[in-house]
């Protein structure tokens, strides 16, 4: 029987938004909310993002110089620097503390955003243990406080933070918290910028950023976390596979990262040394500290496509109508390897110590820019090294790994510039977590078009509908398993000043 | 008479006639626009309008306005009809120019599109009217060339005064245009050497 996806209360939903958009779009106040950087350079948010957070061409290189423009910044900056110290304290040194800036105003912004949830009617079984309302108003609800910004020539430093107000995003906390030191190659006769470190919590560099999507979705594969067949040893279960591996790779990670973006930026590498631990994100559960320390490493390539060849050396390409973003082609590649450590103290299994399991996330991806339209993708296995544990005889052998593969494909369009669609595509292919009865199938599948609104530079309406994977649930008459789709449509505001 | 006498008066009379003439094409109206509801009285355009049965020949001297610092520089720029202005791009980042309309004109409008530091591009106006200068990625840029009918024309300075010159005597009527007022007239005699002029701007 088919299902009507959209009903009546979307419909409703989707004619208040419609208005709202009109109403907000047709009157035209002058406004004066800019965010930190927007009020540093008292430039509009699109000199750095052509739909916020997703930065531009611009605004990747005014990210990777440290938040600073790349040429002649000082010219540019209206709200000029305190200085800690005179230029000429740099001779003194180290005779006197060496002279550095702070930003002459409180360089702080803030975040909102809040959507509406349409979810499918879930199934009397499932909403019995754990009830999901048809509607939800404004969930989550999402504040954040972002600082971020530049200590002088060669510091910049970013801190965000969610401060939920309510719903299933409540946990909030620290997302980047880091101090980067750019262009410390330079003191080794490298190539301006190619050899950078910062240090503290950040985003790992993934191909495309989880904490700043556009997207209200996450990346599937990115949340995927590895998790053996079957229970765990207890009760009647003697027999049963170790790997309980939370380790998500789109949470913030703590640790070092040393990189680079040499010639003009077109290629980019990567590696941090973190702790594997997630942050408390409330995307995945916090690991406990371990003793070992997991490896990242990422490169990438662009091919800048524009055949001027004073056009592909600029920042920005020049267009008949201003400039643009470089028709161009990003190739890139990624590689985490950790080890997941259980059983501390024996508590687990007594007879065994410290289990310790290695892994790896690996995987390449492509983002393809032409004119108003952006194709992506990106492709990742996991594996996870696996035990079987039988507690009546006290033994562990080493057991068939748990692994998965996954990934997506998209495209976004610009309409105009302040009218974006796009497509999302997101798989997850888990041998283990179809066992485990995650999914109707052993491929989970999701499908996700949407769109975004830019009624302001700093203000956005977006919408997004997901169709989701077959779940599982048990008549209670029965006793068949039966699948349903969670499908949901999401749509809400987003504000930054 | 003597006809030594006679010379000399009649050279006299030729001095003081051509003084007369140079001191007629020498004027000038000096004033000052004073503003009410409105932030500043700068950066308002003072022109001439048009004249009855005089047509002017479009001028060689070019105008510029540079984008320096993320601005247009000068904000605003009042130029007679026919007048080619250089746009130039002294900032190290892309820019560019362009204008939705000419007064409201939408088939007026024009996109120069795309140049680098330290070019130039040239665009004449032939359409009276305000051109509203715009930049594709910095929406916050905002400059404005007036094209008015004849070559008498100012632009205040921050204390709202104006200084038209060169300009021969006759009875003229005095137009402004302001980004955020509304125009004003005003009729003004032009006989002395220097003509005083106060003028309102209201929001």
């Amino acid at each position: 029987m088919k299902r009507r996806v959209v009903n009546s209360s979307v419909m409703a939903s989707l004619s208040g938004v419609v208005v709202v958009l009109l109403l907000m779009l047709a009157s035209v106040p002058k406004t004066s909310a800019i965010p930190a950087f927007s009020r540093k350079y008292q430039t509009s948010c699109t000199t750095c993002h052509n739909n916020y957070p997703e930065l531009n061409d611009f605004g990747e290189v005014f990210k990777k110089n440290g938040f600073k423009f790349p040429k002649d910044d000082e010219t540019f900056v209206k709200e000029p620097p305190v200085l800690l110290g005179a230029k000429a304290q740099k001779e003194a040194f180290p005779g006197a503390v060496y002279p550095g800036e702070i930003p002459g105003f409180l360089p702080i912004a803030f975040r909102y955003s809040g959507n509406f949830n349409w979810n499918t009617k879930r199934p009397e079984p499932l909403q019995a243990t754990a009830f999901t309302p048809e509607t939800d108003l404004f969930v989550p609800n999402t504040f954040t406080i972002i600082s971020a910004g530049s200590f002088g020539e060669n510091l910049a430093f970013w801190i965000d933070n969610d401060i939920s107000t309510g719903g299933t995003g409540a946990g909030g906390g620290l997302g980047d918290g880091y101090l980067r030191y750019n262009d410390i190659g330079h003191a080794f006769g490298l190539p301006k910028n190619a050899f950078n470190v910062r240090f503290g919590q950040f985003e790992l560099d993934l191909p495309f950023t989880q904490a700043r999507s556009i997207y209200p979705s996450a990346y599937d594969v990115f949340s995927e976390t590895a998790v053996a067949q079957g229970p765990t040893c207890g009760g009647a279960v003697t027999v049963c596979q170790t790997t309980q591996n939370p380790f998500i790779l789109g949470t913030p990670q703590r640790g070092i990262e040393f990189g680079g973006y040499p010639n003009n930026g077109n290629f980019t590498w990567s590696v941090a040394v973190v702790d594997g631990t997630n942050s408390a994100y409330g995307l995945g559960p916090a690991l406990t500290a371990r003793n070992t320390k997991d490896v990242y490493i990422r490169v990438s390539q662009r091919f800048n496509l524009e055949r001027d060849p004073e056009s592909r050396n600029a920042i920005q390409a020049a267009g008949p109508t201003g400039p643009r973003d470089h028709t161009s082609i990003r190739l890139g590649a990624f590689y985490y390897h950790g080890q997941n450590q259980l059983n501390y103290g024996s508590t687990q299994y007594t007879f065994l110590g410290t289990i310790g399991e290695p892994f790896y996330r690996a995987g390449g991806d492509l983002r393809f820019k032409y004119r108003k339209m952006e194709l992506f993708g990106a492709g990742m296995v996991g594996h996870d090294n696996n035990h079987t544990v039988d507690t009546i005889a006290q033994t562990i052998v080493p057991a068939r790994a748990v692994t998965y593969t996954g990934g997506f494909a998209g495209t976004n369009f610009w309409i105009y510039p302040w009218l974006i669609t796009y497509m999302r595509y997101d798989f997850v292919n888990s041998p283990t977590d179809f066992a485990n009865g995650v999914s109707e199938y052993r491929t989970r599948n999701r499908y996700s078009p949407g769109f975004q609104v830019l009624v302001r530079a700093n203000i956005k309406v977006i919408g997004e509908y997901q169709y989701h994977w077959g779940q599982p649930y048990t008549d209670p008459t029965t006793g068949n398993t039966l699948f349903f789709r969670p499908n949901s449509f999401v749509s809400g505001i987003d504000y930054v000043f | 008479m003597s006809l030594s006498r006679v010379a000399v008066k009649a050279a006299l009379a030729a001095s003081i006639t051509l003084a007369l003439a140079g001191a007629s094409s020498a004027n000038e109206i000096k004033g000052k626009v004073s503003v009410q509801g409105i932030k500043s009285a700068e950066n308002i355009a003072v022109y001439v309008d048009v004249i009855a049965d005089k047509k002017f020949d479009a001028p060689s001297e070019h105008v510029v306005i540079d984008q320096r610092k993320m601005a247009f520089l000068p904000h605003v720029v009042a130029v007679q009809q026919g007048t080619t202005v250089d746009f130039l791009n002294s900032d190290p980042v892309g820019h560019n120019v362009y204008w939705p309309s000419i007064s409201g004109n939408k088939k007026l409008s024009h996109n120069l599109g795309t140049w680098p530091k330290g070019d130039k591009k040239p665009f004449q106006f032939n359409d009276l009217g305000v051109a509203s200068l715009l930049c594709n990625v910095h929406p916050e840029m905002s400059g404005y060339v007036v094209v008015v009918p004849t070559p008498y024309s100012a632009v205040t300075d921050k204390d709202g005064n104006f200084d038209i010159k060169n300009i021969p005597a006759g009875k003229y009527t005095l137009k402004t245009w302001s980004e955020d007022g509304k125009p004003t007239t005003q009729a003004v005699d032009v006989s002395a050497a220097s003509t005083s002029v106060e003028l309102m701007v209201k929001k």
